[in-house]
């Protein structure tokens, strides 16, 4: 255990070492958020939707502030399984999975957290309609806090899920593209999951992207009421224990049958 | 018994094969990187493990480490399977890997070190005082600050050692530690392999392509290619059987002379003088000399043994490698 809160620790540290990084993170996310928000006041000003704007433009500013958490990789752990670094955690007195995760979840923490602060005071300061609105009610935002970090959990294990993959097809390039472009349109990082058609809404819900953000951005909405809420956690849950489950089994199998590539 | 007991070792890898271009479809193909591979060696020991690229000396070492299973064959060091209960086996060994990092990057080094220390469970006294001992031994103390990325390859080397010695191993499996080092780190590391080996009687499995690695650290040496075991024994009884000709550097007062040899001689012009490559077998040295005396008055000259790369360089050709 103490092995993991170490990595967990030394993880995060390194992620507070690249600040030109973060900037220019804040500067990227800022603008897409920006130009997201015009698209839908031209779309809001030609046909006004059934959801108050001020829910979309909320709900982009959180899903841009929190952009790091879904769409990260830790670059320095896929060139170790590329390159074939990874032999020396093989041979460490640890459970790798638990390592990684640690790892993961450090890295996908302090990258988000670094950025969603000063995006958010931003988007706070940013006049009616095109700002992020205060939370539904104080139990809401308590509410939504812990869906968020429930949802931190399910992400890592996802992520940890496609370590593993890298595992076997060495290039994570081809397959990430694709995880990537689903995760960007099921999470509702593109489109919020609040626009899509209410029938369409029923499935994607409940697919386990939408319980990384878009669950506890509903919470903090109020799109999800209160009495909603431990349905939501459990669903959650539900899915972040299925994923640990599936990337614990990847890790053993790939520990199973193992090459190392070069030298 | 034994402190390292392998017996009858073999590990295939499947590979796959690009086709010709266009092709989609790839082939697969095995490659038998280890066949029938045994030794033992005991406690203590500092053993030299050579073989051109690809032989397969770094698979016996992943699977001496327990990272990779064999296909076939027994592996016990320490009366443990290395790739049975991995967790509880690996506390007792060190590893480098002499192309690969496992320190952090852009971290002091001395963090890395206090990450190793809550993997390994190290007590921090017994981590506080074999750090002391071995960054005096590795020259570290500037360094410990330092981040890696900061350090040149012979101090990151250094680094990397120190790393995989702080839970003092019994075992320390070293793949290629002297690759890219320039001279004076190549002997310090020497120096501080053979104090570790003296001072905790660490058993030391060395693989490298440098020869005077092996001169200078390891009594046994043992030959790999093709995956095969072909020679085990010392580095001297191996080399006497190659070792048959010697080179004489010589220049001459005045550059007109040309020495008259035997055919059994090789003569190379030099600059203004010669580089003579001849067996004492055929031609002993006291009639080359007085060869090349009667030649005319000599003003300087050199006799050397062949160089070791040499005969390890014929040694694998001789051996079909």
């Amino acid at each position: 255990m103490k092995a993991f809160f170490s990595v967990f620790r030394m993880r995060l540290r390194m992620e507070t070492q690249y600040r030109g990084a973060v900037l220019g993170g804040i500067v990227c996310q800022v603008f897409f958020g920006l130009i997201l928000i015009a698209v839908y006041r031209a779309l809001y000003a030609g046909k006004p939707q059934s959801l108050p704007l001020s829910h979309v433009t909320t709900y982009v500013w959180l899903q841009q502030a929190f952009f790091r958490m879904l769409l990260s990789s830790d670059a320095e752990l896929m060139d170790k399984i590329r390159t074939g670094g990874i032999a020396y955690d093989l041979c460490r007195p640890v459970y790798l999975y638990g390592f990684y995760y640690a790892r993961i979840m450090a890295q996908k923490l302090m990258g988000s957290l670094l950025r969603a602060f000063p995006m958010l005071v931003f988007a706070a300061l940013l006049p009616e309609g095109w700002g992020i609105s205060l939370p539904a009610s104080l139990p809401a935002l308590m509410l939504s806090l812990a869906a968020l970090l429930l949802g931190l959990c399910c992400v890592c294990a996802m992520e940890n899920i496609s370590m593993a993959l890298t595992m076997r097809t060495l290039d994570p390039r081809g397959f990430q593209a694709m995880l990537n472009l689903l995760m960007m349109i099921l999470s509702g990082n593109i489109l919020p999951l609040t626009l899509f058609p209410d029938s369409w809404q029923r499935v994607i819900t409940l697919l386990p992207y939408a319980q990384m953000l878009d669950a506890p951005i509903r919470l903090y909405t109020g799109e999800y009421e209160l009495t909603q809420g431990p349905g939501v956690i459990l669903l959650q849950a539900g899915w972040t224990t299925l994923l640990v489950l599936a990337g614990m089994m990847l890790w053993r199998r790939n520990q199973d049958r193992l090459i190392i590539q070069g030298g | 018994m034994s402190y390292i007991h392998v017996q009858q070792l073999s590990k295939r890898f499947q590979v796959r094969k690009k086709g010709g271009p266009g092709s989609f479809l790839r082939e697969k193909q095995m490659l038998q990187a280890l066949e029938g591979v045994s030794f033992d060696i005991e406690q203590g020991d500092l053993i030299g493990y050579i073989g051109p690229n690809g032989a397969g000396k770094s698979t016996t070492v992943k699977i001496l480490s327990g990272i990779l299973t064999p296909d076939e064959g027994e592996v016990l060091v320490g009366e443990r399977i290395p790739w049975k209960n991995r967790k509880e086996y690996v506390k007792h060994i060190g590893v480098v890997f002499g192309q690969r990092m496992q320190l952090w990057w852009d971290v002091p080094i001395l963090d890395s070190y206090s990450l190793l220390k809550d993997i390994y469970r190290i007590p921090e006294s017994a981590y506080q005082k074999r750090l002391r001992e071995l960054a005096e031994a590795l020259n570290l103390g500037d360094l410990l600050r330092t981040p890696l990325r900061q350090m040149s390859l012979g101090q990151r080397m250094r680094a990397e050692l120190c790393g995989s010695l702080l839970h003092q191993p019994e075992m320390l499996f070293l793949d290629e530690p002297t690759i890219g080092l320039d001279a004076v780190s190549k002997l310090a590391l020497r120096d501080f392999l053979k104090w570790e080996n003296r001072e905790h009687r660490t058993t030391i499995l060395l693989t490298t392509h440098d020869m005077e690695d092996i001169a200078a650290l390891c009594p046994r040496v043992m030959v790999l290619g093709h995956g095969r075991k072909l020679y085990d024994g010392s580095l001297q009884d191996l080399l006497r059987h190659y070792d048959k000709a010697r080179t004489v550097e010589i220049r001459y007062d005045r550059d007109k002379i040309v020495p008259d040899l035997p055919e059994s001689v090789q003569v190379q012009k030099e600059g203004d003088g010669f580089r003579i490559v001849y067996e004492p077998e055929k031609l002993p040295t006291a009639e080359l000399l007085s060869l090349l005396q009667q030649a005319g008055p000599i003003r300087e000259m050199t006799v050397q043994p062949q160089n070791i790369d040499h005969l390890i360089a014929d040694m694998y050709r001789e051996m079909g490698l």
